[in-house]
């Protein structure tokens, strides 16, 4: 026999909810039940969240049950096998009907919106598209440039690390340490063509 | 039993016509070598001495116009859909929160797939060049320039792009030689 004082772990509690709620379960669960709302608020407020959906599902109003659903239903309770209806070619005239509309809505729409955007532009004249092809020439110019001048320091810093260091580190080095330093080790550079 | 068809039919119709509506709706952002330079703030609007904005009609009469005396050139062009170019002079002014707008710009560009092609950074100057590719297709190149107390420069070119032949016109085309482009606002700028 359980008591009151057993703890009740959150996932044991949320299981009760609804059926506490329905005011289904037994007195001394319903006890224990409190008893964990009381230490836990996330549980207390689940139910408080729970109660209130439940109350606002009862103010909903009842809609009336379609006759033939409830023919259905009580042909199935006889024992009758009863087959789905199926819609007939009016109705399937109609849904493909507000298909259609619906894409040509949407297709129609957003292509008006394309048409809209693109008709006030008038033709530019040759003013126009001569300033462009400058406005071109320029970028493509600048782009140029700038390629070229980083194009030139990738090639001096691949020079001097590789090339002018070394070499001069070697001269250094056969004139028995006459020149020394990075700044003499630079010197030659100078004299690359 | 012909009904299945006809409908089928009607559909397959009407989601053509939504595709080829959806294709001609094509915007210049949502390509993929499309950069937003207005939204990435990297320069003042005002302070522009060189903007170029060139989009897609407008290029192709470029190229129409030039097909005959710079066929090269006009090959290029037919092939993009937009250039855009903004020069921010430097002299005067703090290169240290250009920078920084520069490395998030690049932050920007690696993030959303852009693949560096040139990264120099030598003696306070700082040059990218990112290309973005779908496939074996180039289909967008940005060059982002910082030159302390010169300029910073960034350039979007935006369509089917062959660098090779790009830097073979750029190479070709000498800035002095160009006559003065617009800025913003009616200034221009001096050739170099």
């Amino acid at each position: 026999m359980t008591r009151l004082n057993e703890p009740m772990v959150c996932e044991g509690a949320l299981d009760l909810l609804e059926t506490y709620l329905d005011g289904d379960l037994p007195r001394e669960a319903a006890d224990r039940f409190r008893f964990h709302l009381e230490g836990c608020r996330a549980c207390a407020a689940e139910l408080a969240l729970a109660g209130r959906i439940q109350r606002e599902l009862r103010v909903l109003p009842q809609p009336d049950c379609p006759p033939e659903v409830i023919e259905r239903v009580v042909r199935t309770g006889r024992g009758e096998v009863v087959p789905f209806p199926s819609r007939s070619r009016a109705a399937r005239l109609r849904i493909a009907a507000a298909a259609a509309a619906l894409a040509l809505a949407v297709g129609g729409g957003s292509l008006f919106i394309h048409l809209q955007r693109d008709q006030p532009r008038p033709e530019p004249s040759r003013a126009e598209i001569a300033q462009a092809t400058r406005q071109a020439r320029f970028a493509l110019a600048y782009l140029g440039k700038v390629t070229r001048k980083a194009g030139l320091g990738v090639r001096d810093e691949v020079l001097e690390k590789r090339l002018v260091i070394p070499a001069a580190r070697s001269v250094s080095r056969s004139l028995g340490g006459a020149l020394s330093g990075p700044s003499a080790a630079a010197e030659p550079r100078k004299e690359l063509p | 039993m012909m009904r299945k068809p006809i409908v089928t039919a009607v559909l397959g119709a009407l989601l053509l016509f939504l595709a080829v509506a959806a294709g001609r709706a094509q915007k210049l952002e949502s390509l993929p070598g499309y950069v937003p330079i207005e939204e990435l703030n990297l320069f003042p609007p005002d302070k522009l001495s060189v903007e170029v904005n060139l989009d897609g009609p407008l290029l192709h009469m470029v190229a129409a116009a030039t097909k005959g005396d710079d066929p090269e050139f006009s090959a290029v062009m037919a092939g993009l859909k937009s250039i855009k170019v903004q020069v921010y002079p430097l002299k005067g002014v703090d290169a240290g929160a250009v920078k920084g707008k520069i490395g998030r710009a690049v932050h920007w560009l690696e993030g959303h797939g852009w693949q560096s092609s040139i990264r120099v950074k030598e003696k306070g100057d700082e040059t990218y060049i990112y290309l973005k590719q779908t496939g074996d297709r180039i289909e967008g190149l940005t060059l982002l320039s910082l030159n302390p107390g010169d300029e910073a420069v960034i350039i979007n070119i935006v369509g089917r792009i062959d660098p090779a032949e790009i830097g073979r016109l750029g190479k070709n085309l000498d800035l002095p030689q160009l006559q003065k482009i617009p800025a913003r606002g009616g200034g221009a700028r001096k050739p170099e």
